[in-house]
């Protein structure tokens, strides 16, 4: 498809994003679309290193990332992100200090993505955006207690499973080390589980 | 108040008149010791900055009790998802001396959003430091071993371990309260 008309549709889904938050019109909206940048990254590149400052705030267009700390040479996958959700080191990104986990691309990704100093800017010559993005703010952290409490006080049996139940496409795009680490399960274990995937088999009707 | 105001500032330029509207919406109360602020399965009604006194904030993880936040003067303290959501709270928050509070209602807190982005600004920005803080308590328990996260509370917040029970900062820690114990003889000397 014609990359313009991508960018196009990348906008109107940001777009209605924002309007789930507060009434933003077409107008207010052009003002600030500029501002968006796509950014494109083959498979396994590093978009965000340790030691380096997180620059942008990364929107999913297309693709799969994961984020993660390197705790005594071991990988530990805290976030994994598909198309439509966020991506960017919190912590460095909004106190611009060198970042301690790393992102990667897992799949090819395209992001829309906005850089800190155009989102203070923003934040300044459109006063009305503070609402925007408190609200953002306010959703996201309200996602993450929420998942880390499930997480937290489920068996490993039960994170398994409704993890795969709420997406069924992971367990083909994401290699399994990456969700067992993330869903804090032995690989060993996670290979076990996976027989609880299997559809069961209909026994046939004898007929006569 | 002027801790209040002082705390304030650090987020955003308020004018000692914005305040003064503020302040007007603001409510102070006294509890005892071990008073129940938050119970579990409640929705948060306040949010409180801390006067005087000590509260911690916890949750069930079947029955062991986790405590993810222990409170000091000029903290902010509540069972934060439940006051943005307005839904029922999953931690306790519980005073671990007695207390001088100065609290915010949603209510009020939703009437200063109304008079402009000035005051959404600043709720940005707490809410910010709140999303913050609990990354850094996430990465800080995945990444440091118990010695690290140790030494790096006491440096920081070295007058708490006078004033709060030590199973509270050892599971502060995620650490056993023998480990916190056999740690404490780094702080001498």
């Amino acid at each position: 498809m014609n990359e313009q008309i991508l960018y196009k549709q990348y906008l109107d889904t940001v777009l209605a994003y924002f309007r789930r938050f507060i009434d933003l019109s077409h107008e207010e909206f052009d003002l600030i679309a500029p501002f968006f940048e796509i950014r494109k990254f083959d498979k396994k590149t590093k978009v965000l290193k340790t030691g380096e400052t997180d620059g942008y705030f990364n929107i999913i267009m297309k693709g799969l990332a994961r984020k993660y700390l390197m705790v005594n040479k071991k990988e530990v996958t805290i976030q994994l992100s598909t198309e439509g959700h966020m991506i960017h080191s919190e912590i460095s990104f909004n106190l611009q200090k060198p970042s301690d986990c790393i992102i990667e691309a897992i799949e090819p990704v395209t992001f829309l993505s906005m850089s800190h100093a155009n989102i203070q800017m923003i934040y300044e010559k459109l006063p009305q955006t503070e609402k925007l993005g408190r609200m953002i703010i306010t959703e996201m952290f309200i996602k993450k207690d929420q998942r880390d409490f499930k997480q937290l006080n489920k068996t490993t049996r039960e994170r398994f499973l409704d993890y795969m139940h709420d997406h069924p496409d992971m367990l083909q795009r994401v290699p399994q080390k990456y969700l067992a680490s993330y869903l804090n399960i032995k690989p060993e274990t996670f290979s076990r589980l996976k027989h609880l995937l299997r559809p069961k088999r209909n026994v046939p009707v004898k007929e006569g | 108040m002027q801790n209040l105001y002082e705390y304030i500032r650090q987020f955003a330029d308020v004018t000692p008149e914005e305040f003064g509207r503020m302040a007007e919406l603001l409510e102070t109360v006294h509890v005892g010791k071990k008073h129940i602020l938050t119970q579990r399965g409640q929705v948060e009604k306040y949010l409180y900055i801390i006067n005087k006194g000590l509260a911690r904030k916890f949750f069930y993880k079947n029955k062991e009790e986790i405590v993810t936040q222990i409170a000091k003067e000029n903290d902010l303290v509540c069972s934060s998802v439940s006051f943005l959501s307005q839904k029922p709270s999953d931690y306790v928050v519980e005073t671990l001396e007695p207390c001088t509070l100065i609290a915010l209602s949603f209510e009020n807190m939703e009437k200063m959003y109304s008079w402009g982005p000035h005051m959404n600004r600043l709720g940005r920005l707490v809410t910010l430091d709140w999303l913050l803080q609990k990354e850094i308590w996430e990465h800080d328990r995945l990444r440091h071993e118990p010695r690290d996260r140790f030494i790096r509370f006491m440096n920081e917040n070295n007058d708490l371990v006078q004033r709060v029970q030590q199973k509270y900062l050892a599971s502060y820690l995620n650490m056993k309260p023998e480990t916190f114990s056999r740690y404490k003889h780094l702080l001498r000397g």
